[in-house]
């Protein structure tokens, strides 16, 4: 008796996967990565919810890989074509506005969603030990991500653009010792140029990415080595036997549900692109005045009012010079936070003065980004 | 502005004048100029320390050696006035004001030449400016007020009447008497005084009308000091009221395009032969207000009506003019407001606000046109326009268009991703329902 027609087929494609799969097994060891999907687990508990701005983050960089390859094949760097450039892919191209939206609103959504990923990382204290090399590589993620956002945002060369870099070059500039060194290396010379549009766009898409790149594998690696930090309040309820210990496998439970955020993200991003489309502006003129209201990003806004409202000097040390020192210190505390936590309470608890720091630092910045935005701000 | 440049340059000149002598004004400008080497310096002579302890206009002089330009540029009472500047020390003014030694007070009639005596040396001149002008007083005698003065009419403005007699200050700084924003009221302050002017026969309604005209707007309200004040269109010391063979000359100064367009229609010949005075007739002289496209056509603000009347061809073309500006005028806004709300929707536009910038020229272009008083000439301009207008209302449409089809596109998408979305969700349940932990 002969096999059915259909059930021969599939049995013929079922037996080419697994000749595939062996073939693949036998070069690459593959097994290795299955496994670990099959045997990755997630703990469950009240604050699952937050784990998922990881994978939110991830996938946001991704789409901006993507977008980014696309913007890449129209975009030309210089400074008598980056404006035209982009104005052709708005215009001509078909989709390139979508391109260039979804480019520009993932980016904000991104650093958005890493801020809060970054919190939540903190108040869950997930960075405790042995998690203290995967806060500091997250961090310095941040640190690439507002690099990128800095970078790209010269690119299209409009009006607010070059004078926004401007001004943030000059911040650069003030900087004590290295100032004038990191002034000149940012913008290639005295003044923000054609030279600096062709630097940034060097960084943004060779430089950035490459370390970004390593950063972002050693984040995972050390977020798979370690797997998903339990806070230690539900740790405790669990030790106490008020809460049961409970896990959900990775693949698929947890991964469905990232896709769940993953497809709302998509479609947020689309609404945004198609209702409140990224605007070009004007082209930059360096001849031309500044014109007013410039501002950088927004995750940029806190530091920018911050130095914009210091007195011209303190206590005999330039003013400005004080606050760029100040949030230099603010940001090395911030990364040296799992240490610092260790040291000022061994104990299980947190000092509660940490939060309460941590809290006013957050009030701080949200009022100071607050003040740019309103209409006697800026 | 030249013109304005040499009235300032007269003005420095004049406070060295006005402290001039008795001599005839011939015999002045023969005399040589003051040699400012000689002599004690500025502030340190008996003129100004017996006159700093005197009252009225006596003291008057003393108190603008700090600002006036004569003193700042080396000079003192005795290179205009003569005299000798170091006796009078024992209280005595009779050395000091020795008539031996070129002592001197200039009446009216002497002034122009008093003040020309250094401002017509262009050697001496060059001393503090390169290009300084020497010729202010020749222009002034051309001038209606210089004719007067050497009539022997006392009440004639001379230099002083405009620049000043002691304080006299740069022609660039904005307290001068002829700094532009300030020309008119020093003019006005004899042209806008019934009695004065009056003896002359001269209307005095010139300040007035000019302060509504689009001139004083903005040269006064928006600060331009290129626009036209009084001696823009009357000269400086020169000045003359305009001819009417020249007044689509004295404004074809600036309006070059217009007055070129103008001189050769046959409007002008007729105009010429008329009592009309050409620009005046449709715009006003003093009074030139801002043009309106209510003044091209037949309405009731139209100039064009005060000469053609109802089945003239003149008559027919203005109102063709008008037609076809306002025409012109409602496309553009049209195509304006379509880009204006895409670009506020998210569409870039630019490219096509770019090229509706042709629009607006060719409506500026038909309004110049106008002038010419040439139908076809200015149907060209007027065509062009409107059919630029007409593409950047269809550009305005397809950017709505596109608009349309993004949101179509959206509403689809999120369709799409809903849908998926409860899939995953109902994908979730399914496989954790067994699980039952």
């Amino acid at each position: 008796m002969s096999a059915p027609p259909g059930a021969a087929g599939a049995g013929g494609a079922a037996g080419a996967a697994a000749r595939l799969l062996a073939w693949l097994e036998e070069r690459l060891g593959i097994s290795v990565l299955l496994e670990l999907g099959r045997e990755k687990r997630v703990p469950r508990h009240r604050h699952t919810l937050w784990y998922y701005l990881g994978g939110m983050t991830l996938f946001l960089f991704g789409l901006q890989v993507g977008t980014g390859i696309l913007l890449l094949l129209y975009y030309r760097p210089s400074a008598g074509e980056a404006f035209e450039s982009v104005q052709f892919l708005m215009t001509k191209v078909p989709f390139g506005w979508l391109v260039r939206s979804l480019h520009s609103w993932s980016a904000n959504l991104l650093i958005f969603v890493l801020v809060l990923h970054m919190f939540s990382v903190f108040f869950l204290r997930a960075y405790r030990r042995p998690r203290e090399l995967t806060w500091l590589t997250g961090i310095f993620l941040l640190f690439l991500m507002m690099a990128f956002g800095f970078s790209g945002y010269l690119l299209p060369w409009n009006t607010l653009a070059f004078f926004a870099t401007q001004v943030g070059t000059e911040v650069a500039g003030a900087l004590p010792v290295v100032g004038h060194f990191a002034l000149r290396m940012l913008r290639g010379g005295e003044q923000v140029t054609g030279g600096t549009l062709t630097r940034f766009y060097g960084f943004h898409v060779a430089v950035l990415p490459a370390l970004t790149t390593v950063l972002l594998l050693v984040h995972l690696v050390l977020v798979q080595k370690h797997g998903m930090s339990v806070p230690p309040g539900v740790e405790e309820r669990q030790r106490r036997g008020a809460e049961p210990p409970r896990t959900m496998p990775f693949v698929p439970n947890f991964l469905l549900r990232d896709l769940i955020g993953w497809c709302a993200a998509l479609g947020v991003l689309a609404a945004l692109a198609a209702f409140l489309p990224w605007e070009l502006g004007s082209k930059a003129d360096p001849f031309a005045p500044a014109p007013a209201g410039i501002r950088p990003e927004w995750y940029f806004c806190w530091m920018f009012q911050t130095l914009k409202i210091l007195p011209g000097h303190i206590l005999g040390v330039e003013g400005e010079i004080l606050g760029i020192l100040g949030i230099g210190v603010a940001g090395l505390l911030w990364l040296l936070v799992p240490f610092l936590d260790r040291a000022v309470a061994p104990a299980r608890r947190r000092h509660p003065a940490f939060a309460i720091v941590v809290w006013a630092a957050i009030a701080y910045m949200l009022v100071m980004t607050l003040w740019v935005y309103l209409p006697a701000g800026g | 502005m030249s013109a304005r440049r040499s009235v300032v340059t007269l003005f420095a000149t004049g406070i060295l004048l006005s402290m001039g002598g008795l001599r005839p004004a011939g015999a002045l400008l023969a005399a040589e100029p003051p040699r400012p080497a000689q002599g004690p310096r500025p502030l340190e002579t008996s003129c100004v320390t017996c006159h700093a302890q005197l009252d009225g206009e006596l003291l008057e002089p003393t108190r603008h050696t700090g600002d006036d330009i004569h003193f700042l540029k080396g000079l003192s009472c005795h290179d205009c006035h003569g005299g000798n500047p170091a006796a009078g020390g024992d209280g005595d003014p009779t050395a000091a004001h020795d008539p031996a030694k070129g002592w001197m007070k200039p009446t009216r009639a002497q002034i122009p030449g008093f003040c020309a005596k250094c401002h017509a040396d262009a050697a001496f001149m060059k001393r503090f400016d390169p290009r300084a002008r020497v010729d202010q007083l020749s222009e002034y005698r051309t001038s209606v007020h210089g004719k007067k003065n050497a009539a022997g009419d006392e009440r004639a403005a001379v230099c002083v009447d405009c620049h000043g007699v002691h304080g006299i200050r740069a022609i660039s700084d904005p307290r001068s008497k002829v700094y532009p924003t300030n020309v008119a009221d020093t003019c006005a302050h004899c042209h806008a005084d019934a009695s004065l002017m009056g003896r002359y026969f001269i209307p005095t309604d010139q300040f007035a009308e000019y302060k509504r005209s689009v001139h004083h707007h903005a040269l006064d309200e928006e600060g331009d000091t290129s626009a036209p004040t009084c001696n823009d269109c009357h000269g400086s010391h020169g000045a003359v009221p305009p001819g009417v063979e020249n007044v689509a000359s004295v404004c074809g100064s600036c309006h070059g395009r217009e007055a070129t367009l103008f001189r050769e229609t046959e409007a002008k010949k007729k105009l010429d032969l008329s009592a009309c005075i050409q620009c005046t007739v449709c715009h006003g002289n003093h009074a030139v207000l801002e043009p309106t496209d209510a003044m091209l056509g037949v309405g009731p603000q139209s100039t064009c009506t005060g000469c053609h009347s109802e089945g003239e061809p003149g008559y027919k073309a203005a109102a063709q003019m008008a037609e076809d500006v306002r025409r012109l005028t409602g496309k553009l806004a049209e195509a304006n407001g379509l880009l204006d709300r895409a670009d506020r929707a998210g569409v870039e536009v630019n490219p096509d606000r770019f090229a509706l910038q042709k629009a607006r020229d060719q409506l500026v272009e038909a309004k110049v046109l106008a002038h010419s008083f040439d139908l076809e000439r200015f149907n060209v301009a007027a065509n062009e326009g409107i059919a630029s207008a007409d593409a950047g209302i269809a550009a305005g449409r397809r950017a709505f268009a596109e608009l349309r089809y993004r949101r179509f596109g959206l509403s689809l998408a999120l369709v799409l991703i809903a849908a998926v979305i409860v899939a995953l969700a109902f994908k979730v349940r399914q496989i954790e329902r067994p699980a039952a932990e």
